[in-house]
């Protein structure tokens, strides 16, 4: 999940002590991040961070990892405390960005002092919230500007393709619709308003430009540098409540590096908010829950001090606990979620692992014990037995294999043509295993016991996937008889009664085709393959073939 | 003393002829060349035969000189026709003489002084002498005769007659050099040889019908020269990968897990991410990474009432203690089809189809990930999961478990827990084992099922979720860096791969 760089140096700076890289691996756990890789760099060392939760983006940066980790720590416990004053701002929202981005929040946040990991640590989080978090910027995105080149009041307006402004990185003004062309960060994320009537602008009251959200800053207000001291934050998206939550995040991380939080009112057509609001959120779970489920003797006190190492406000009344956690926080739907941080702070790896006591029979599938004798049996043969990929093209499936197209279970969305299907018949898939090995001593003998996937409307997935044994033998001079000799054994060893019956199939030599027939049901197909289909593949060596369903020759065995 | 039938044929002759040339020794014992020269060996070696090797010069008949033994010597030929002429020109030789042996007859003839040469009419004419007229037989005339005789006589013999030089320059004879090998019994040998010995007729294959006769009694067999190397044979064996997923499923088994099965490599998205309370705009269901299915598109939902359950578990948290995803939940969206993406969604299956309490289930299922195959990827593989579900599971149950899989299966003997995260599951972990030679390896993870999840599904209890990574350990079982191998197309690699047991 969430991978990123920070500094050991900055970490202890912010948590307020020094540690091992031994310890800080420990402590990593904490925050629900892993320590990755360490490495140096100039002097200095360096962790990866590996964050664990999708749905904790406060701890998706150094001030995160550090806030959790202090508290986990005890120099502070329960609510993490951030005063908010009214800046008397206020930002304008156009009723007209309702179906084109309709929800922005913003803050400000004053008196601070960037140094290089600080401001690497914001550009981090402001990127990976909206990555991971935003769904790469279509629900959140975030614009962080040097308050001071901004002024107030701001517009966040529906604005003509034609309107200019200098992007981010550029030294002249380019119309919104030629960034969306020739802007880096246009190109990548210009796909989420192009068809728009209007695109989304920020604007101050002098009409300068702050940004063009989700894409791209200005280049005279967007840039934040060392010698910024106060920040305008902005979040846009379609969602409030998860911009809020954004917001939040990002203010409380610049808080915690002593910049001074101060709000922002947020004028739509219809209502009126002040953002960021940093109001803590409650929740209420059983102490009982949390005990039964922990499985380590916990009294309601140790719950209280575990909680409030994990931000929580407790309040112990009638054997259940009253929470109350910060607003950067949005991950507690149940109480679930209150035992993983008590847990978490208790040390999963200072609990002792206890086996459960069950009494219970373990059991094998009984159709694939039965799989599995088939295997048996063929390797008794003396075939190969080979594991080839479901993932397959219509080419090898049917133009390889001289067949017209037919029904075939197809991918919309393939990484390669190569792997855009699913195999119906697995005899291709042995064809290219030969073909992949014509410098390999004959005779070659392989089989595979494994899935081909068939439409079937009825069932609930329209598909099934038949367990099916395949054979294939290539030799100078192999025919139809080696194929049928093994088919024959097979058969008298399945204890099943078959008949073949010739037909013409343009995968095979004429006259040395068929089905295989078990009463009335057909069971499968044999023949020798045609040359032309050899050749499609590569193969110069006769090969004959098999393939059967093996559904049809099961029965319970007891 | 063990001795060959070949030895003791050997043997018995040289009891007879004590000391004997090779050659002759072969002809007596009537067997080839090499396998007498091999008892011979062995005879030595065992002390009771002694093998004499002589290098000897001997001159052998040339082509010539066997057409001389049969039409007689040049000087020979000339002489019958002076002794009938008289008198004769090198024309009158011509008959008898070709060009090369009409050169030099003229100094042959004056040398032995059977012809007088003069001058007459500028032509040489020869006149028999009376030395020509009684001339018998030469030594050269011998030596020709004993050669004819033998082929090859010892240098010294001849020289006696004639010089070696003289026949080598008329290419009557060459001279060779010659081992001469010469068999003598030892007293050791005689002694064995004269208590006699019995000789058995000597065979390459046990036939059946040595066996059914019981002839076999009477024959000796071959000795093989077994040091020789032989010919590659392949058997036919389990696919390795698959063999080392035997093992895990047999391992589980012996651990008493039920074995769950499904009967498609497709799903539904309900089934996939759904019913496991994972929210329909969850990362893990974009686009990008989740496949979906251009043909058939769409599958069914189950029965009504489950679907209402897991609709409102996502929407409002249901009657499960959650607050929900707070969104509208979009049956059209759940009933997507793709190729399952994870083995939990048999899980999801059979917590809603029933399940005993307690128990535990497991299931190895082939899923399929949106990645590019490389020596680190695969885009289908093989995942082991399942769950474990009681009335009193607790969470150190949930690392108990983890643990046991750790030792069992890894071979592991230390462990430690991270925090983890999966949509499904809460409080997660994850668990590193330590390995004595890959060192700590990310071995599984594993959560208590969400209740959004397990009582939606229709099951009140704890439900512990868990999956292995089996896939670092099957390739340094299997002794490969590249993970492709696992579903090798290697022909060669799968003939010549170690078992797995």
């Amino acid at each position: 999940m969430p991978k990123f760089d920070v500094s050991k140096d900055d970490l202890e700076r912010l948590v307020g002590e020094s540690f091992t890289v031994e310890e800080w691996e420990d402590l990593f756990l904490y925050a629900k991040c892993e320590l990755d890789d360490v490495w140096e760099e100039d002097g200095k060392v360096y962790f990866k961070a590996d964050s664990k939760d999708t749905n904790r983006p406060d701890l998706w940066s150094a001030e995160g990892i550090a806030r959790q980790i202090k508290w986990a720590l005890g120099k502070a416990r329960g609510l993490p405390k951030y005063e908010v004053e009214e800046s008397g701002v206020e930002v304008y929202v156009d009723e007209r960005l309702s179906d084109i981005r309709p929800y922005g929040v913003y803050a400000i946040v004053e008196g601070l002092t960037f140094d290089e990991e600080a401001l690497k640590q914001m550009i981090n989080l402001q990127e990976k919230v909206a990555l991971t978090f935003g769904r790469r910027r279509r629900e959140v995105a975030i614009g962080i500007f040097d308050f001071d080149k901004v002024r107030p009041p701001i517009y966040y307006r529906a604005a003509n393709k034609d309107e200019k402004f200098i992007p981010l990185g550029f030294k002249e003004e380019l119309t919104l619709e030629e960034i969306l062309e020739k802007h880096e960060k246009g190109r990548e994320y210009g796909h989420l308003i192009r068809d728009k009537s209007y695109y989304p602008l920020l604007v101050d009251s002098e009409g300068n430009v702050l940004s063009m959200p989700p894409v791209i800053n200005s280049e005279l207000t967007g840039r934040v540098t060392e010698k910024t001291r106060n920040v305008f934050v902005d979040v846009t998206g379609w969602d409030l409540k998860k911009i809020m939550l954004a917001l939040n995040v990002v203010v409380t991380a610049l808080a915690e590096r002593g910049g001074k939080i101060k709000s922002v009112k947020v004028v739509y057509k219809d209502f009126e908010i002040q953002t960021p609001d940093l109001t803590p959120k409650s929740f209420e779970v059983e102490l009982e829950y949390i005990k039964k489920l922990a499985g380590v003797e916990l009294s309601d006190e140790e719950i209280k001090e575990l909680l409030e190492k994990m931000f929580y406000e407790v309040k112990l009344v009638d054997g259940k606990a009253k929470v109350r956690y910060p607003a950067f926080r949005d991950d507690i739907m149940h109480p679930r979620d209150i035992l993983e941080d008590v847990l978490i702070a208790y040390g999963y790896n200072e609990i002792e692992p206890e086996e459960p006591e069950l009494v219970v029979q373990g059991k094998g599938d009984e159709f694939i014990d039965f799989e599995n004798a088939v295997r048996e049996l063929m390797i008794g043969f003396g075939l190969q037995e080979v594991m080839t990929f479901n993932l397959t093209n219509k080419e090898a499936q049917f133009t390889k294999m001289n067949l017209p197209y037919g029904d075939l279970v197809e991918i919309e969305n393939p990484i390669s043509p190569k792997w855009s299907a699913l195999r119906k018949w697995i005899t291709p898939s042995l064809m290219e295993f030969l073909s992949l090995n014509t410098h390999e001593e004959y005779p070659q003998r392989i089989f595979e016991v494994g899935r081909a996937t068939l439409i079937d409307e009825s069932r609930e997935t329209k598909t099934i996937s038949e367990s099916k044994l395949a054979v294939a033998i290539a030799h100078p001079r192999v025919t139809f008889t080696e194929a049928k000799e093994i088919l024959d054994s097979v058969m008298r060893h399945l204890g099943a009664q078959y008949r073949i019956e010739e037909i013409e199939h343009s995968s095979f030599i004429p006259g040395r085709a068929g089905k295989i027939l078990v009463g009335n049901i057909e069971v499968g197909i044999i023949g020798e393959i045609h040359p032309q289909v050899l050749e499609n593949w590569g193969v110069e060596m006769p090969v004959a073939v098999f393939e059967i369903f093996l559904r049809p020759f099961y029965r319970p065995s007891l | 003393m063990e001795l060959s039938y070949q030895e003791k044929v050997t043997l018995i002759k040289l009891k007879d002829l004590k000391k004997i040339k090779f050659e002759e020794l072969v002809k007596e014992t009537g067997l080839d060349q090499v396998a007498v020269m091999r008892a011979v060996l062995w005879l030595q070696s065992k002390g009771l035969a002694k093998l004499h090797e002589k290098q000897k010069k001997i001159v052998k008949l040339t082509e010539t000189g066997r057409r001389y033994a049969e039409i007689g010597l040049p000087e020979r030929r000339a002489l019958m026709v002076l002794r009938e002429k008289k008198k004769v020109t090198l024309d009158d030789l011509k008959d008898v003489l070709n060009e090369d042996e009409l050169k030099p007859i003229v100094g042959i003839l004056r040398k032995e002084g059977w012809a007088s040469v003069k001058k007459e009419g500028g032509k040489l004419v020869l006149e028999i002498t009376d030395k020509g007229i009684k001339a018998g037989e030469r030594p050269i005339d011998a030596a020709l005769k004993i050669l004819v005789k033998k082929g090859e006589v010892e240098a010294g013999k001849i020289s006696k007659l004639v010089s070696i030089k003289e026949l080598k320059r008329r290419k009557i004879a060459e001279e060779e050099s010659k081992t001469e090998r010469e068999v003598e019994i030892t007293d050791e040998g005689l002694k064995i040889a004269e208590k006699g010995l019995e000789i058995k007729e000597e065979v390459s294959f046990l036939t059946p019908e040595l066996i059914k006769s019981g002839k076999w009694k009477e024959v000796e067999f071959k000795r093989f020269n077994i040091e020789a190397p032989v010919r590659k044979i392949y058997p036919g064996k389990k696919q390795p990968y698959r063999a080392f997923l035997d093992k895990i499923r047999r391992k589980l088994i012996e651990m008493g897990f039920i074995e769950m099965s499904v009967d498609s490599l497709i799903e539904t998205q309900f089934w996939n991410f759904d019913a496991l309370f994972q929210p329909q705009n969850h990362p893990a269901r974009e686009w990008t990474d989740t496949y979906q299915l251009k043909y058939p598109k769409m599958g069914y939902l189950p029965e009504k009432e489950l679907v209402e359950r897991v609709k409102a578990s996502h929407e409002n948290g249901w009657i499960t203690g959650s607050r929900g995803w707070g969104y509208i939940w979009s049956p059209e969206r759940a009933m997507l089809l793709m190729p399952r993406a994870h083995g939990t969604a048999l899980s999801g299956r059979q917590l809603a189809k029933g399940v005993q309490i307690p128990g535990k289930y497991f299931t190895i299922q082939r899923v399929f990930r949106p990645d590019v195959l490389d020596r680190t990827h695969l885009i289908e593989f093989n995942q082991v999961d399942g769950f474990v579900v009681g009335e009193n599971l607790t969470f150190k149950h949930l690392l108990g478990i983890l643990k046991r899989f750790a030792v069992e299966i890894a071979g592991a003997k230390k462990v430690k827990f991270l925090p983890d995260y999966y949509p499904f599951t809460e409080p997660s972990v994850q668990m590193s084992a330590y390995h004595e030679e890959l060192g700590w390896v990310e071995f599984g993870g594993a959560g208590v099922f969400r209740e959004e999840m397990t009582k939606a599904l229709g099951v009140d209890v704890p439900v512990i979720a868990w999956g292995i990574g089996i896939d670092r350990l099957a390739m340094f079982k299997l002794g490969i860096d590249d993970i492709r191998y696992l579903f090798s197309y290697d022909l060669k690699w799968l003939r010549e791969a170690k078992i797995i047991w």
